[in-house]
């Protein structure tokens, strides 16, 4: 499989004023599964289609193993491609239908029996191959297109446009699992589209977040979770996302409205303060020990129990924002109240970039 | 109040019998083709059911035409009229039932402010946002003034984020109508973030209705305990007992000395980055059980590495077993 590199790819659609892809830099290692996140209009089907040569790259550069494939024709660029829902010839049996992609390669009738076997063999559905397309379950009919995306040796990269959208919940699970562990198995760079956060983060090794065009942050699951760059990514990632809040920074402590909230050495001034909704607390009384902000008790709602305590989400408002606290609610009641925060988990955000991040 | 009497969804079906309040929302939880669309269909009267009847406020009304009844369907794919601006969009259920036009303008100003469309009454429908789309058409639905709002499944095809966002809005903002609201769903966040009343729904007939949190803490079945549950519950076989215990009640280490213990195999885990998702097997009566939990924070098992799991005594669901 090879390595992607996009070098200041950008794109826009004719008649339009401004860049549906603007200036992105990326580099995807060959074996990789990487993910690409991003809400509607973010700009991922249009990367999808010039990836795999329907749409021509304008500007920028897509080196496959670094060949440049802008005027490589798309069948020729080697790139397969799974959809939301199983494009299968519904005709063909599951052997015919995984052979499919091998037709024109110059392989002998019993090598390319062997590729077919092979895949059947590692994807688990051996036991289908002489059943009729049209008479499988959605979730075989996307195992087999799996398949089909990976079944020719020489494959480059194999594209997924939310392949799980289609499954039902209990299956999703499975099916990820098995794309994964073929994934590794077989050393294939995979790029996975998709709005859904649980399923980019559980999915790739680095998840890009696209907002607008723009690539705001390649990273691990981890780190877009406790260091997000941008305050987009912030509110993108995780759910419900991250409180962003108007403060400042001053007498070394970020402060939201006048009350001091956690320390910091960053440089004083007004900045947006920012923390996750599992990293802090609502409670009527102040909680002692601890830097704690007045706050408006709005609402709570249950989320399910656990050792007989109600956990779930709380609302706040300070000022005219407002906070969410993901906890146990059984002792929390509306109306005047305290906001705490672990002072390790806040940080802060200029300009929508996150203080301290180098651009 | 809205009543169905030994409805039965369609042919052979069992009977279905519940109550929608007044001010309340309830959320019809299924799968797909369990019946969700089916029974908001026969509530909106585009379908029929098979016998049984639907009392609006102790009147009849199972024979009466979808425009002679009071009830409002906002459908999964969002229907705006495309060459209308919002305003008239909002405008169009009132223009039909022949209001004067102060009143008309006075109630499209009105429901744009709660649905927050007031910057955009003069656009059309393609130069909004899905989510703005969306709120539209419940806008038009709100607009018929109908007792009966039902909304089949209505953020299917949404992002996963302005999904998360509109949920946490349409409770409050349903609410304000006091109308009797019925919510179809797939999705298990949707009954606790949306509900007053959850209505389970398998093969046409109805499984379980209640309070989401009793529904949650107490199901009828291991269905009912599967459907609230996402991933599904754990189950395992022990003689005649089923125990079944959800991924979120699994956890490290015992807290309490009556915690239920699990010996079970790593096969592998998966992180959003915030929680790990641990899939593992524990021996059962029938063999090996496949086994998922949901644990806060990050770790890092590997497949075929023992590990013991934790549940309080009061989390371990028993059923008598299906098998």
């Amino acid at each position: 499989m090879s390595e992607i590199v996009l070098d200041e790819l950008s794109f826009r659609y004719p008649d339009t004023v401004e860049n549906t892809l603007d200036s992105l830099d990326l580099q995807i290692n060959s074996g990789e599964a990487h993910a690409l996140l991003g809400g509607s209009g973010a700009g991922k089907s249009t990367l999808l289609n010039l990836l795999s040569g329907l749409l021509g790259v304008q500007s920028g550069r897509i080196l496959f193993d670094g060949l440049d494939v802008g005027r490589v024709a798309p069948h020729e660029r080697r790139v397969s491609q799974v959809f939301q829902f199983p494009v299968l010839y519904e005709a063909l049996t599951v052997e015919e239908n995984l052979a499919f992609p091998l037709r024109n390669l110059k392989d002998s009738a019993s090598g390319r029996r062997g590729r077919v076997d092979e895949i059947a063999r590692r994807l688990k559905i051996d036991h289908l191959l002489g059943r009729a397309s049209k008479n499988l379950s959605l979730f075989e009919k996307q195992l087999v297109a799996i398949g089909k995306s990976l079944v020719r040796p020489d494959v480059a990269l194999v594209l997924l446009d939310e392949p799980l959208t289609a499954a039902e919940p209990a299956h999703k699970w499975e099916l990820r699992q098995t794309l994964k562990s073929l994934q590794r198995e077989m050393g294939a760079t995979m790029i996975y589209v998709t709005h859904d956060q649980t399923e980019a983060l559980t999915f790739a090794d680095r998840i890009s977040i696209l907002h607008d065009g723009k690539i705001l942050q390649t990273g691990s699951p981890q780190s877009l979770v406790d260091l997000p760059a941008h305050e987009h990514v912030g509110y993108f990632v995780g759910t419900p996302g991250m409180n962003l809040l108007d403060g400042e920074i001053s007498a070394g402590f970020y402060q939201l409205a006048g009350s001091p909230l956690a320390q910091t050495d960053s440089v004083p001034g007004p900045c947006r303060v920012g923390f996750r909704p599992e990293h802090c607390e609502l409670s009527n009384v102040h909680p002692t020990g601890r830097q704690a902000v007045a706050v408006e008790i709005l609402s709570k709602r249950t989320l399910g129990t656990l050792r007989q305590e109600q956990i779930g989400l709380a609302h706040a408002r300070l000022g005219t924002s407002e906070i969410t606290s993901r906890q146990t609610l059984s002792n929390l009641n509306v109306g005047s109240g305290w906001l705490s925060v672990d002072p390790a988990r806040v940080m802060g955000f200029r300009d929508g970039w996150r203080i301290g991040e180098s651009t | 109040m809205l009543e169905i009497e030994d409805l039965c969804l369609i042919p052979d079906s069992a009977p279905l019998s519940g109550k929608f309040r007044d001010g309340e929302i309830t959320v019809v939880l299924g799968r797909n083709r369990s019946g969700k669309t089916r029974l908001a269909r026969i509530i909106a009267g585009f379908d029929r059911g098979n016998g049984g009847r639907l009392l609006l406020d102790g009147s009849d009304i199972t024979a009466q035409a979808p425009g002679q009844r009071s009830v409002a369907l906002v459908y999964q794919a969002f229907v705006n009229y495309p060459s209308w601006t919002v305003a008239q969009n909002l405008a169009s259920p009132m223009l039909a039932q022949g209001l004067a036009r102060d009143l008309i303008k006075e109630r499209v100003a009105t429901i744009a402010r709660q649905l927050e469309l007031s910057a955009l009454l003069d656009r059309y429908p393609e130069a909004l946002s899905g989510g703005q789309q969306q709120r539209v058409a419940i806008g038009r639905a709100l607009a018929k003034s109908a007792r009966v709002l039902v909304l089949d499944e209505p953020l299917v095809n949404l992002d996963y984020k302005l999904r998360e966002s509109l949920q946490l809005q349409l409770r409050a903002l349903l609410h304000e109508f006091d109308m009797t609201v019925i919510y179809t769903t797939s999705d298990p966040r949707d009954v606790f973030a949306l509900g007053d009343t959850v209505m389970l729904l398998a093969d046409h007939a109805l499984v379980q209705t209640g309070t989401p949190l009793d529904v949650y803490e107490r199901p009828a079945t291991p269905l009912a305990a599967d459907l609230m549950s996402d991933p599904a519950a754990n189950r395992l076989h022990e003689g005649k007992v089923l125990r079944m215990v959800r991924p979120e009640h699994l956890e490290l280490e015992a807290h309490a000395a009556d915690d239920v213990s699990f010996a079970t195999t790593v096969l592998g885990i998966e992180t959003n980055g915030s929680e790990t998702y641990l899939h593992c097997e524990v021996d059962d009566l029938h063999g090996r059980a496949q086994w998922v939990a949901k644990i806060n924070g990050l770790i890092d098992d590997q497949p075929g590495q023992a590990r013991t799991l934790y549940a309080a005594a009061g989390c371990v669901l028993e059923f008598a077993s299906d098998v």
